[in-house]
């Protein structure tokens, strides 16, 4: 059955839309229409903003240098979301496969270290990857030991350990978002993925396809939709991070959230700030809707 | 992983149960839980500073727990991250159902712009609300709870969406045909809601709380712009001491709440049996 | 309406609303109204027994607040930002209600200018007197109209004694030389860097000029392969744990940072540095502005000073609280640099044109 014409049944779609439209209107459209204004406006004196139509601050936002900014954002963001992808939906498997008495365990077990704060959270990685860190004595130990049974074997040693950088680069920024945004890939992933036909899996495992096949033909498309939900909110979210870049990132791993949070704090340039976040939100915008309009029904589990 | 010495041969699908399955979940779990061990030790460190080792002491615990100011924080960023999820569910649950059941002009349009709270950077969505809460004269010296709502609203703001986009794909499952079943059968719009459409969305609305409740319990930015002079909150407390170094003290507070966690859920596991809160019935 | 003035009157931002359609928010807000305090006891200045702090978190003695009640009966909410710009940004759209607030003075500048600051009675301050004449007539507040003095601060080169032989005394160690790559850290504060960089170059903190900026942007590109950090004014933290051998930072965060290693060392550089100083600030439209006098005047008291001297160890401009500090305080050189090196430190005057240029010059310095 297709989507129902809110025409043919007006109380139903008044009851569900009409507190959701409401807030939306009111909590958030209106306040983000005064960022928008500023959007056009310039900076009179030092608090005073006017609204002046101008499209300035647009021009400069779309310079190169904002614009490659966002593209290294993005190429980040992207990478971060399919790793937390490939990482996660075994986990999201796990949880589904997983015996009733175990499930809250282990969904509490994969949430429990996100309601700790993000900042402490943070810094704890930051202890286990620096140079004097866990992961790199641990990595330093290792290789001790390779090189002491080298020598036991009448071999050369190997040389010094160094110390890895794990910590102030590019590398570190990617660890660090994948660990703050992997709930936000598994919990759309279970959630699609839970109660999902188990018949269609067997039915696939007794006509002789393996499991590797099973996943990929069967469990893969059922899951589509939590895979796009799960992407939708990985991907946007891991763009905005500013904390994890900061902290974790070496000298040139700032990213366009840091660009925007710096024209509202430091350099006081609102009218900036509001078109660098505006044209972001330009884009995700006609991409959403967008996709919300060529859209087919799909995935009618069957 | 977890129930790694059930000794009853595999069923085929029990692939929680497979050798790479528990390999890799535990690897994700050692990947989650080791910044977390590292923060627990350093709870008992005894230095200002939560940077390197200097010797054994429980002493932050005692000054976490006589610190008002922290205690405070804590029961604020709680009260508020519960009272966001409870609106968010609703709101976002309700959004979902209209965007996957209705047919209406500008649909495209009211999609993209409820979506748009995930996509606005946090400073700008904290700027805003900053101005519209001083432009409609939001008062700030409201008794508690109610001081806490201007956060809280901003919260609901910037949370429904997460729980619209993940009922939504678990929507995009549902077979209708079941729910019209139940209506040929008698049921009324709102029982064929309750009794079908409802237990179908639930792992949704579970995940959805739990997003929810997480994003807000760490936010900062919103939180410090819809802050008044008598709301501080977790986050804010932390991000404020960094400037000189975060004590243990808060180590030694987050230690006592993973504690805490584990323990209630343990509680209402036993208390409740594992059916209620176990989400599928298969 | 060419101008959305956000100071602008209550009538016309009611009707406003009304005009949106949107009124019920407005009749919600006067219902809550009903739900505010009741007023509490009333102090020995006539006002409520109450005050609204606003400072950083472990900025303050550990009992201060606590004696501050028993002594005057007063009780401080203390809540917390973390950095100037958040309480620039946040106050740009009116006192949401605090009455003691601690800006740097960079920011007490901006502020008197943009009008967020209440002047000072200073009969109401008589421990005036405690403060080093030094630091009352400085150039961001000339005869302390609006600010009293908190802390001072001032940049220099902590350093690893045993993995830097030689004292770094110069900028250059940081800026124009690869002798320590990979090894230094140094603040991600765009308008402290340009500063320090003219320090080096030979000028004035402020007399730097846009083709200065050019030149100090390619020298800063030029360097940055050597760096390994900038870092969020946790550079003390970076030193301690061993990430970095060199970092750009504040004495006081060096000083206690002494006090955990002592493989630790600080210099000032001998081209000079940016002096800093964190002040205490009433905000315009300040609740209990009577209050906030009196908690300014107990924060300057010597006995008050020394307490929270020795929780935060930065250098204190309070003079009297100073003598009553042990000898390996007021001797530290770390803390106290000698006069012949401060003569060479000057405060950063605020500059609205030149700033929004050093934020954009580095971040083509990063993206670089």
């Amino acid at each position: 059955m297709a989507e129902q014409h809110w025409k043919e049944n007006p109380k139903g779609f008044w009851a569900v839309s009409a507190t959701p439209l409401l807030w939306t209107l009111l909590f958030f459209l209106v306040p983000m229409s005064f960022v928008w204004l500023y959007s056009f406006g310039s900076n009179v004196g030092l608090t005073e903003i006017e609204i002046s139509g101008t499209l300035d601050n647009y021009k400069r936002a779309t310079e190169w240098l904002y614009v490659s900014i966002f593209l290294k954002s993005l190429a980040v963001a992207a990478l971060v979301t399919v790793i937390c992808l490939v990482v996660g939906f075994p986990v999201a498997m796990a949880l589904t496969f997983a015996s009733e008495k175990w499930r809250p365990w282990l969904l509490l077990g994969i949430m429990l270290p996100f309601w700790t704060n993000l900042l402490i959270r943070t810094y704890a990685l930051m202890m286990l990857l620096g140079t004097q860190g866990y992961a790199n004595k641990t990595l330093g130990w290792l290789w001790d030991g390779a090189s002491w049974l080298k020598v036991f074997f009448g071999m050369q040693p190997l040389p010094t350990w160094e110390p890895v950088q794990l910590l102030y680069n590019n590398f570190a920024v990617v660890l660090g978002l994948v660990y703050v945004h992997l709930p936000f890939m598994v919990l759309p992933l279970y959630s699609a993925l839970d109660r999902l036909d188990k018949s269609l899996i067997e039915a696939s495992l007794d006509l002789g396809a393996g499991h590797l096949r099973t996943l990929m033909k069967v469990v893969m498309p059922l899951a589509m939709p939590g895979v796009i939900a799960g992407v939708m909110i990985t991907l946007i979210p891991a763009l905005g991070a500013y904390l994890t870049p900061d902290l974790m990132g070496g000298t040139d791993s700032q990213m366009i959230a840091n660009v925007i949070e710096r024209q509202f704090k430091r350099a006081n340039d609102w009218p900036f700030g509001a078109a660098l976040s505006f044209v972001l939100i330009y884009a995700m915008f006609i991409l959403i809707a967008l996709q919300s309009l060529r859209k087919p029904r799909r995935g009618e589990a069957k | 992983m977890i129930a790694l010495f059930n000794r009853t041969p595999r069923a085929p699908l029990e692939y929680t149960r497979t050798l790479w399955m528990r390999l890799w979940v535990g690897s994700v779990l050692v990947f989650l839980y080791a910044p977390l061990l590292v923060l627990m030790i350093f709870s008992f460190n005894d230095s200002k500073r939560n940077v390197v080792w200097r010797g054994f002491t429980t002493k932050y615990y005692e000054k976490a727990l006589n610190n008002d100011t922290l205690v405070e924080a804590l029961v604020n960023s709680l009260t508020i991250a519960g009272l966001a999820t409870v609106f968010s569910l609703v709101l976002g649950a309700m959004t979902a159902v209209m965007l996957w059941r209705f047919k209406f002009r500008l649909k495209g349009i009211v999609d993209g712009t409820i979506s748009l709270p995930i996509i606005v950077p946090e400073i700008c969505l904290g700027v805003a609300m900053l101005i519209f809460f001083a432009w409609v004269d939001w008062p700030t010296d409201l008794i508690w709870p109610l001081n806490l709502s201007a956060i809280t609203i901003a919260h609901i703001t910037f949370c429904f969406p997460f729980v619209t986009m993940v009922v939504r794909a678990r929507l995009a499952s549902f077979n209708k045909e079941e729910e019209e079943a139940a209506k040929d059968l008698g049921a009324s719009e709102w029982q064929a809601f309750r009794d079908v459409l409802l237990p179908h969305m639930r792992p949704a609305l579970v995940a959805g709380s739990l997003l929810a409740f997480t994003l807000s319990l760490d936010d900062f930015v919103i939180t410090f712009f819809t802050a008044g002079p008598d709301t501080i909150t977790f986050p804010v407390k932390v991000y404020s001491m960094v400037r000189f170094s975060v004590t243990p003290e808060v180590n030694a507070a987050s230690t006592l709440l993973i504690v805490l966690t584990v323990v209630l859920t343990a509680i209402a596991l036993k208390i409740q049996g594992t059916r209620n809160l176990t989400v599928s019935h298969a | 309406m060419s101008k959305l003035d956000l100071t602008g009157s209550r009538l016309g931002r009611r009707s406003l609303l009304q005009g949106m359609g949107v009124a019920a928010i407005g009749i919600t807000v006067t219902g809550l109204g009903a739900c505010t305090k009741e007023a509490g006891e009333t102090a020995s200045t006539g006002e409520e027994a109450k005050l609204n702090f606003y400072n950083w978190d472990t900025y303050i003695g550990e009992t201060t607040l606590d004696d501050f009640k028993d002594a005057a009966g007063i009780s401080v909410k203390m809540d917390l930002f973390d950095s100037n710009d958040v309480l620039f940004a946040k106050f740009r759209a009116g006192n949401p209600g605090y009455d003691v607030i601690v800006p740097s003075n960079d920011f007490v500048e901006r502020m008197i200018q943009a009008g967020m600051l209440a002047e000072l009675d200073h009969a109401q301050i008589p421990n005036l007197k405690n403060v080093d004449p030094g630091f009352i007539d400085v150039d961001y507040d000339p005869g302390r109209k609006f600010s009293m003095p908190y802390t001072w601060l001032t940049l220099g080169i902590g350093y690893r004694k045993s993995k830097v032989p030689t004292p770094p005394d110069s900028w250059k160690v940081l800026f124009d030389s690869d002798e320590y790559k990979g090894r230094i850290a140094v603040l991600s504060e765009a308008g402290d860097m340009f500063r320090l960089h003219a320090k080096y170059m030979g000028k004035s903190v402020n007399e730097i000029t846009p083709d200065d900026i050019k030149a100090i942007e390619a020298m800063m590109i030029k360097q940055k392969p050597f760096i390994k950090k900038f870092h969020e004014d946790d550079g003390q933290d970076l030193l301690l744990k061993g990430d970095v051998d060199l970092v750009l930072e504040y004495n006081g965060d060096i000083a206690q940072a002494m006090v955990e290693d002592d493989d630790i060392g600080f210099v000032i550089p001998k081209e000079g540095s940016q002096l800093n100083s964190d002040n205490l600030c009433i905000p315009r439209d300040a609740p209990h502005p009577k209050n906030a006098h009196a908690f300014i005047n107990y924060l300057l008291d010597a006995e008050a000073g020394k307490k929270i001297t020795e929780t935060i160890l930065y250098p204190t401009p309070n003079a009297a609280a100073k003598a009553l500090m042990p000898e390996d305080y007021k001797s530290n050189p770390v803390i106290f640099p000698p006069a012949d090196v401060l003569a060479k430190c000057e405060y950063a005057k605020f500059n609205p044109e030149l700033q929004p240029l050093y934020e954009e010059a580095f971040t083509r310095v990063r993206a670089a």
